[in-house]
Formats: structure tokens, C-alpha cells, sequence
């Protein structure tokens, strides 16, 4: 009993010392958010000091507001990521578990195309969306985020499609539900965790990009990393309001994640380790 | 009879559910890629326009000679490598445990997120300035508090690679945090079963049971973490610059330094291919691990 | 019929009024605006005769364009004219403008340009000559907009082979900002010369108690460390060009590589390596540094109670005197070019708004007169320096702010401070890479620049 108490312990101990190094940058992002820029720049770093709610309220009012920024961010990333997964979620599941011609060929090619680097695309996208019309407007943005969330989420969700055990597709099957039918009831919900959890990278990783958002994005498109600068200027870093703004930016997604954590809880419970029954 | 007919529906379901994908795909990437690697055959400088014309292999030619190239890939592979295993090891380390000990469970799941939401330009000023200044950030006076002195993190050539290393590490380890808990969730329990009664240990039962059946996912993640790891852009930046001198200039920001600060973009795309080329050797190299069965 | 016209006469009454009421603000504004014209009015040119157009402008987020903007309504109504900015971060405006003007598409119809890049605009045919837009007496009233009241210096940067390619909007020069109590409780004078300057950092230098002697610029850049290092080289009488090529090599350098280098070492905090101008001015504004050298319209962050603990005790000079005997600031400006890529229309349209921008009476509306509690302070022309309006918002800044930016900007400022020609971007980088190399001890400074030299001259080989 006692060795396995102190590997519970110890197990703990090092899982609440990750939790600090990973929040802590975070929480000192959110106290500074609340600090008057004096109390910011202050040394010894000041930890008591006289909350402000001053930031906020610049950040969502006044001329160096977000919120357009934030219903910019919004459109993009909300699009990409339902693109994003119309598209994937199919084609995961062909080469994941059918019989798709050329099926390794093609697989590895959808992988590389995650490989072009992005700094050796700006240009080109740049010139091919001035081409036709579609730089600074969101469906020029979102068609070139798609191309990076694609393979992206394919690939994570092959993973999850093919840890699906292959006798309860057959089962589907023998249901006459069809081949649709068996993947929309069968394997979809079997699969939440996984498709949750990309669906919550497919969002932040479009949320937070920036190179490809100011180069492409202008008066109409400007998303939130782009808005930040707003703070961020050459005389000048107002990191109250910066790290304020950085907070409003960092809501939504952290929202999106915890609606996802939902579903992935779920798989936990039914696969626990310590011998949990199938359900 | 019925089987055949059966594989020829099944071959005509799965083009259907892929050809979107891949149609967008093709339609999207096949140019721009054709434009990078015309470019990178071309003298294309903006600042000498008199110049350009085509080049050849010359770009590349080039490469070979250019020190500063040679000392990015070098600090690309280890930047690359140093995070990727950091990030994979202490994210599966972190999803076994998540699994074995319940408390606390939510609330690391919920901490797991923050990092990689916040967005890497703001990540990267943040640490420069507000954490790990020498004098002036908080880290510096928590070490000297500590009594381990003070270090200039971001200012000092070898310590400024480990910062930049730290930073994106932290800032991309819950992926693999979350991506492995969510497999190693949906694993068969049975298997698990079978292993207890067998008088497994743990340390067997992984070895043996879970890593062959995670060693898909893991690789997946694997590649995408180097994906973004050779990718990285925003946080360096803002955090160094490629500084202190060139220290921390990988090859994604030497490729950025030419064709959008020097404006030598036929060279500029030759480092980019580079790259490119690079990161599907390895990735060629990794998919070939995947195939567990 | 009676009862009919007065109902029709009721009702027309009662839509007029509500017409009036849901114009009322247009109307306010409209009239607020145009009484507010009087002053462009005078110029005796057709503000309207690009009526009709939509402009782009690209320029970063700043309080001096944020000003601009707020006040651009009254130029949409002057000239009929609409305005949209593009806020671009200032990491990413050059190199966005220039792949609007590579690819010819003519996006930004005039954005805020970095003076240095002129000679690649130039060489590349992208921007139009001003002279054909101010040497037009139908576009420009010269007696009233008085070109050459703007700071003849930064006119002079913005120029290639003597044409002016882009009209300065905000500028600066660099000056000594130092703590006068600081200075004054030891008996210290501004520097005067660079072995002063360290006189005076190691006076003042007491890490100890957090406060350090003086930092100028570290951070890696072509803006950044590279926009103080040509001052001191400049100042030790070193020459970009020998035999007509560039040499970045000399003994000058080396000796001015060496005594940035040692002022840095010695009386910086070890986080100078990372800090651009707003690191500096925040470590000045929490009392942590004795002297920085840097611009002076820094002074606004320095004098924001928000922030700022050192209120009262600042005092500014012009650099001092180096081995040569010269004193060289930077030269810094905002300017605006043309887009060749334009239609005719759209020029005319795109230099009436950099006429009214740059005009006097829009710089003072954009600084004195401004509403609200930032007021510019990096004004276009020698006269508004000079102005009693001016005096009195300077008055607050600190001591000799005014006589020593002036001074500085009559007599310190040399068009040839940083090697102007097309390959900047590229030289500028290498450069700044090679002074930070040095200033870290990853190699000796005369390493650090011989290593650029031959990266440059290969550079330039193409």
C-alpha cells in the first residue's frame, strides 16, 4: 500500500508542478492585465497591488477597441474550422478505414503538403489572391488557412478513426445502415474525444496566426493578433492594455476548449486503465 | 462475387469522402509550390532589379558557401529535435498520469489549454520583457531570491537558444498533452484485462500493450510538432529576432531575414526549399514508422 | 380643401423636422467641418478636382497617425475625397507596401515610408517624383503650403539624385535624455564629448540601488541598434564610402564599434542587448537609467504621469561632440510617397491628402490643437518648432527640450548619416547583426565587422 501511496503523491507533485510552469506565465499575463502601467513596470514585480478595470475597458471601447478585431478573428477562424472539418472528416475516414486506391501514395502526400513553409507561401498567395480579387477579404483568408488546417486535421483524425475497433464497423454494416450510415451513427460518436479535440486546434491555430493575416488581411480583415499592435507601438508597449487585449484574444478559445473537454471526459470514463468495463 | 462488387463500392465510397479534401488541396497548393520553386532558380532581388534574370542552381550554388545558412540548419536540428522529444515525452507523461490518478484532473486539463491560446507574438514579448529580462523581469527575481543569481536569458548566445527552446516548449507541449490523453482514452480496455491477469507490471503493460498501440498517434504528433517547430515564427521574433547576433536564427527565420527584410527573394526561396525539402525527408522517414502492424 | 392643404402642409412639416432630425448630426458635422476650412480654403487650389476617389493609406499604429486620422473627416469633406487607413504593425509595413508596389496593384495609394527605402522605390519605378504635384500651380499654392518650411534635412533624406520621392509627416532626432537631478546632485553637465558621456554614466552608475549610468539601443535591427551606431561612427569621422565602394571596416568603425560596445558593457543593465527605444524609455521613466540617447519625442511617454516616475527631472541635449569634432543625430521621418501604380485621378486625389497632411495647419491640429491628452510633438516644420504655440506645449517636457531638438535639427543632421542606396535593407541587417554580435562577445568588434564587409560585398556582387 504504501509504495503506491507515494507514487500517487509523487505523480501529483510533479502533475501540480507542470500545472504552475504552464499557468504561470498566464496568471502574470491576467495580473498584469489588471495593473495600472506604473504597478507594471514597477520592480520588485508587485503581486498586492490596486486592481484596475481600467485596461478592459479601453480595449472594448474608445478608438483602439478589439471588438471588431475580435468579430474579425471570429468569422475566420468559425469558418475554418467548419470547413475545415467538412471537408476532413470524410477524408480521414477513407484512409483511415476504407479501401481508397493509392491510399499511402495520397496519404503521404496530403501530410506534405503541412511541409510547405509558410514563409516560402506568402508571396505567392499574396500575388494569386490579388490575382482575383481576394486579398482583405475573408474568404481569401480562410481559403488560404484551409490549406494548413487540412492536412492538419485529416491526419489527427486518421489517428482517432483508426483506433476504432474494426468490429463495431462491422457490426454497423450487417445493420443495413449503409456505409453513411454506419459512419454518421456508429463511428462519429465513437470518435467525439478525437474530433473534439481537433476541432479545438483547427480553431486556435487559424485564432492565432498572425503572418499570413497581416500580409493577407488589411482595413476589412484585421484579426486579433493583428490588433494587438494597436498597443504595441514604435514610441511605446502599453502592456496593461496589451496584456488585457491578450486575455480578451485568449477567451473564446479557452471557452471552445472547455465545451471540448466535455467529450473527451466522456472517453475517459469509458476507457479507464484501471479496468473499467466496455460499455 | 458479392465480395468484389462489395470492394469496387467501397473503393468509389472512399473517393467520394476524399476527393474534396484532396481536390482543395491540389487546387490550393500546386501553384504557389511551382512559384517557390521558380523563384528559387531566379535572381529575384528587389534592391538590385537590374539583376534579375534566370539563375540556375545558383541559389542553391550559393547555399553551400554561406556560413550563416549552414549554422541555421545546424540550430534548426537542434532547436527541432530538443523541443519535439520534450514536448511528445512530457505530454505522454503527462496523459499516462492524467489517467492514473484522478485528482486535479479537470483543473489540469483546463491549465493544459492556456499556453498554446495565447497568442506567440504576445507570448514572445511577454517572455523578453516582462519575464525573463535580467534586472527587470520576474524570473530574474525569483532566481536571485532564490540565491541562483541572475542570467541574462535572452541576451546571452547559448542561453538564448535554451530560452527560445523553453518557450516554445512550453507553449506546445499541452498539444501532445491533449492529443495523447484523448487516444490513450480511446484505447481497447480489454487488452489491459488480459495484461493484469497476466500479472503484468505497469511499466510492461506499457511497453508492451499501449506504446505499440499509441505509436500511430505518436508519430503523427511527431510530425506535426516538427511541422510547427520548423514553422516557428511569431514568438522568436518578437522574443529575439533571431538574436542575440544570430543565435537563434533557424532556418524558417533566416528564410524570412532574405526574401522579406534583404529582399533577395530568389535566394530567399532557395532556403525555403531547402526546408521544404528537409521536412518531407523526415517526414518520409517518420511515416514509414507509423506502420505498427 | 382647406382642411386637405393644411393636413398636406402639417405633414410636409412633420417630415421636413424629421428629416432634419435624423441629418441633424450629419448636418452638425457636415458644418462643424466645413466652418473648421477656412484655413484650407485659402489655398488658392480646387480641393475638389479629384472628387469622387477612395484612397488606401497604410501606416502604423501610432499615437502622431492616430491623430491624423481622427481629424481626416475634414478632409473627406474638403476635398470629397474618402480616406481608409490600413494599421499595419511596423515590424510588417514596409515589407506589405512593398509587395503592393511589386505587384503593381495599387493597394495603398501612399503609406508612411521609411526614409532609407526611397533608393529601392526608386530604382524599382514605384513612386512618382513630388515635383511633378508640388511644381503643378493647379495642385499646389506654394505661398501657402511654403515646401521649403519643411525641415530641409528630412527633405533631403527623402530625396534620390536630388528629387524629392516622399513628403515628410512626423519626424525626430536623437538627443541625450539624461536625469538632471541626478546630474545636478554630482555637479555634472551634459556631455560633451564622448569621453564625457562616460564620465558622466560612471558617475551616475549605482546598479546596486537600480539605477544604471546610460544604455542606448541593443536590440538587433536596421531601425534598431542601426539607427545609433551611424551617429557615433559619424561622429568618430568615419566614411561609408573609400574608393566608391562601401567599407563598413575602417578604423572608424572599429573605434566606434568599441566605444558603443563599452558603453553598453559597462554602464547598461545586461537586458539592453533586447531593447529597442520603448525598453529604454520605460527603464528612463522608472528611474533605472542616468542617460539614454535617443528621440527626443520620446519625451510624451517620459512625461505620461501614467507611467512615468521621474516627472521634473529630465533634461535633454544634443549629442555630443565626437573625436571629429561632429555632433550627428539621426534622421528620422515619416514620409508619404505616390504610388506610380495609380490612375492619374487617384494621384491627384492621393497628393491632396499628403498637401493637407503635411500642411502647417493640419500638423498644428494634429499637435497643439489636437483634442485630447496626446498632442505630437515630431512637427514637419522649422517655423512650428519656432512657434509660441509650440514654446508652451514644449514648456512641460523637461529642461532645454526645445533649444536642443532645434539646435539639433538646424545643425546636427547629415543627409549621408547611413549609406542611402537601394541594397539598405540588406546592408542595414547585416550591420545590425554584426553590432550585436559584438556587443554580446560572440566575436571583437573588428571581427564582427570584417565579417560584414565580406557579407556585403558579396551582397552587392548580386
Amino acid at each position: 500500500m504504501k509504495p503506491s501511496l507515494l507514487r500517487s503523491t509523487l505523480l501529483l507533485a510533479v502533475a501540480v508542478a507542470m500545472m504552475l510552469v504552464w499557468v504561470f506565465p498566464v496568471a502574470w499575463g491576467l495580473l498584469t492585465s489588471l495593473k495600472t502601467e506604473r504597478d507594471v513596470l514597477a520592480y520588485p514585480p508587485t503581486v498586492v497591488f490596486e486592481p484596475t478595470a481600467a485596461n478592459y475597458a479601453d480595449i472594448f471601447s474608445g478608438s483602439a477597441s478589439i471588438v471588431p478585431n475580435l468579430v474579425s478573428s471570429f468569422i475566420v477562424s468559425g469558418l475554418t474550422t467548419v470547413l475545415t472539418m467538412l471537408f476532413a472528416i470524410p477524408a480521414a475516414y477513407a484512409l483511415a478505414r476504407l479501401e481508397l486506391p493509392w491510399k499511402r501514395g495520397a496519404g503521404f502526400w496530403v501530410l506534405a503538403t503541412q511541409m510547405l513553409p509558410p514563409v516560402g507561401l506568402v508571396i505567392p498567395y499574396f500575388l494569386l489572391l490579388r490575382k482575383i480579387g481576394w486579398t482583405d477579404t475573408y474568404q481569401g483568408l480562410v481559403l488560404v488557412y484551409l490549406t494548413f488546417a487540412l492536412p492538419f486535421a485529416i491526419w489527427l483524425l486518421v489517428s482517432y478513426f483508426e483506433e476504432i475497433p474494426r468490429e463495431m464497423e462491422e457490426a454497423a454494416l450487417l445493420d443495413r445502415a449503409g456505409r453513411l450510415g454506419a459512419l454518421w451513427h456508429v463511428i462519429l460518436p465513437q470518435a467525439k474525444g478525437g474530433i473534439a479535440v481537433t476541432v479545438v486546434f483547427v480553431f486556435l491555430n487559424s485564432w492565432n496566426e498572425f503572418l499570413f493575416a497581416v500580409v493577407l488581411g488589411g482595413n476589412t480583415v484585421r484579426t486579433v493578433t493583428v490588433a494587438m499592435f494597436n498597443f504595441i507601438s514604435l514610441e511605446q508597449t502599453q502592456w496593461a492594455r496589451l496584456a488585457a487585449a491578450a486575455m480578451a484574444g485568449m477567451a473564446p478559445v479557452i471557452v471552445l476548449g472547455l465545451i471540448a473537454q466535455k467529450h473527451i471526459v466522456k472517453g475517459l470514463t469509458v476507457g479507464a486503465v484501471k479496468g473499467g468495463g466496455r460499455r | 462475387m458479392p465480395a468484389q462488387r462489395a470492394g469496387r463500392g467501397e473503393r468509389r465510397f472512399a473517393l467520394a469522402l476524399f476527393l474534396p479534401a484532396f481536390l482543395l488541396l491540389v487546387a490550393t497548393t500546386t501553384l504557389p509550390l511551382i512559384y517557390l520553386v521558380w523563384s528559387s532558380t531566379q535572381k529575384l532581388d528587389l534592391s538590385m532589379p537590374w539583376l534579375s534574370g534566370f539563375a540556375g542552381l545558383d541559389n542553391y550554388a550559393q547555399l553551400g558557401g554561406d556560413a550563416r545558412f549552414w549554422q541555421s540548419l545546424r540550430l534548426t536540428f537542434v532547436y527541432t529535435s530538443v523541443t519535439v522529444v520534450l514536448q511528445v515525452a512530457i505530454g505522454l507523461g503527462l496523459a499516462l498520469l492524467v489517467m492514473q490518478v484522478r485528482a486535479g484532473q479537470a483543473l489540469l486539463r483546463v491549465a493544459a489549454i492556456l499556453p498554446i491560446v495565447l497568442a506567440p507574438v504576445v507570448a514572445g514579448l511577454f517572455w523578453r520583457s516582462l519575464v525573463l529580462a535580467p534586472d527587470f523581469g520576474i524570473l530574474d527575481f525569483l532566481t536571485r531570491a532564490a540565491g541562483l543569481g541572475s542570467y541574462n536569458w535572452l541576451g546571452d548566445p547559448q542561453l538564448a537558444l535554451i530560452s527560445v527552446i523553453a518557450i516554445h516548449t512550453w507553449q506546445w507541449t499541452p498539444f501532445a498533452f491533449l492529443v495523447l490523453l484523448a487516444s490513450l482514452a480511446a484505447l481497447p480496455p480489454d487488452l489491459y484485462e488480459a495484461a493484469r491477469l497476466d500479472r503484468a507490471g505497469p511499466w510492461r503493460r506499457f511497453w508492451h500493450i499501449t506504446l505499440p498501440l499509441l505509436r500511430p498517434a505518436i508519430v503523427i504528433v511527431v510530425i506535426l510538432r516538427m511541422v510547427t517547430a520548423l514553422a516557428a515564427f511569431a514568438a522568436i521574433f518578437a522574443a529575439t529576432g533571431g538574436g542575440p547576433g544570430s543565435a537563434t536564427e533557424i532556418l524558417n527565420l533566416y528564410a524570412y531575414r532574405l526574401s522579406f527584410t534583404e529582399l533577395n527573394i530568389g535566394y530567399g526561396s532557395a532556403v525555403a526549399t531547402v526546408l521544404l525539402l528537409i521536412t518531407l525527408a523526415v517526414a518520409f522517414l517518420l511515416f514509414g514508422l507509423r506502420r505498427s502492424r | 380643401m382647406d382642411h386637405k392643404d393644411s393636413r398636406r402642409r402639417v405633414r410636409r412639416r412633420m417630415l421636413a423636422g424629421a428629416a432634419a432630425l435624423a441629418g441633424a448630426p450629419w448636418i452638425a458635422r457636415f458644418a462643424h467641418a466645413q466652418a473648421n476650412l477656412g484655413a484650407y480654403q485659402q489655398a488658392r487650389v480646387n480641393w475638389r478636382q479629384a472628387e469622387g476617389e477612395t484612397i488606401t493609406v497604410a501606416v502604423i499604429p501610432a499615437g502622431y497617425f492616430n491623430a491624423l486620422e481622427a481629424i481626416t473627416p475634414e478632409f473627406e469633406a474638403l476635398a470629397g475625397v474618402k480616406v481608409r487607413y490600413d494599421k499595419v504593425p511596423p515590424g510588417q509595413i514596409r515589407q506589405k507596401a512593398i509587395l503592393d508596389l511589386t505587384a503593381r496593384s495599387g493597394t495603398y495609394a501612399t503609406h508612411a515610408a521609411d526614409p532609407m527605402y526611397y533608393d529601392l522605390y526608386v530604382s524599382n519605378k514605384w513612386v512618382e517624383p513630388i515635383e511633378n504635384y508640388l511644381g503643378d500651380a493647379k495642385l499646389t499654392d506654394a505661398a501657402w503650403y511654403r515646401p521649403n518650411d519643411i525641415i530641409p534635412a528630412w527633405r533631403g533624406a527623402n530625396s534620390v539624385g536630388g528629387k524629392l520621392y516622399g513628403v515628410p509627416f512626423d519626424g525626430e532626432s536623437t538627443l541625450q535624455v539624461y536625469r538632471k537631478d541626478l546630474y545636478d546632485a554630482k555637479g555634472l553637465k551634459p556631455a560633451e564629448s564622448f569621453a564625457d558621456v562616460m564620465k558622466n554614466a560612471a558617475a551616475v552608475h549605482d546598479p546596486a540601488n537600480r539605477v544604471w549610468g546610460a544604455g542606448v539601443r541593443g536590440f538587433k535591427g536596421a531601425g534598431q541598434n542601426m539607427y545609433i551606431y551611424p551617429s557615433i561612427f559619424r561622429a568618430f569621422g568615419g566614411q561609408w564610402t573609400s574608393g566608391g565602394a562601401l567599407r563598413v571596416n575602417g578604423p572608424e568603425a572599429v573605434a566606434a564599434l568599441e566605444w558603443y560596445v563599452e558603453l553598453q558593457s559597462k554602464y547598461a543593465p545586461p537586458a539592453v542587448r533586447n531593447w529597442n527605444w520603448p525598453d529604454l524609455a520605460d527603464a528612463f521613466s522608472q528611474g533605472t537609467l542616468g542617460l539614454y540617447i535617443d528621440a527626443n519625442t520620446s519625451a510624451s511617454v517620459l512625461v505620461n504621469p501614467e507611467r512615468s516616475r521621474v516627472l521634473g527631472k529630465i533634461g535633454y541635449a544634443r549629442w555630443p561632440k565626437g573625436p571629429s569634432g561632429k555632433r550627428v543625430s539621426s534622421i528620422w521621418n515619416w514620409g508619404f510617397p505616390i504610388n506610380a501604380a495609380l490612375s492619374e485621378k487617384a494621384k491627384r486625389a492621393t497628393w491632396l491628402y499628403i498637401a493637407w497632411a503635411t500642411s502647417a495647419e493640419t500638423q498644428a491640429r494634429t499637435s497643439w490643437k489636437a483634442a485630447g491628452p496626446v498632442k505630437r510633438l515630431g512637427l514637419n516644420r522649422l517655423s512650428l518648432w519656432q512657434s509660441k504655440e509650440f514654446a508652451a506645449l514644449a514648456a512641460g517636457l523637461g529642461a532645454n527640450f526645445l533649444p536642443a531638438s532645434i539646435e539639433s535639427m538646424q545643425n546636427d543632421l547629415d543627409v549621408d548619416w547611413r549609406p542611402r542606396m537601394p541594397q539598405w535593407p540588406a546592408v542595414g541587417e547585416t550591420m545590425a547583426t554584426a553590432i550585436q554580435a559584438a556587443l554580446v562577445g560572440q566575436q571583437k568588434p573588428k571581427e564582427a565587422l570584417d565579417e560584414a564587409q565580406a557579407r556585403i560585398a558579396q551582397l552587392l556582387k548580386g
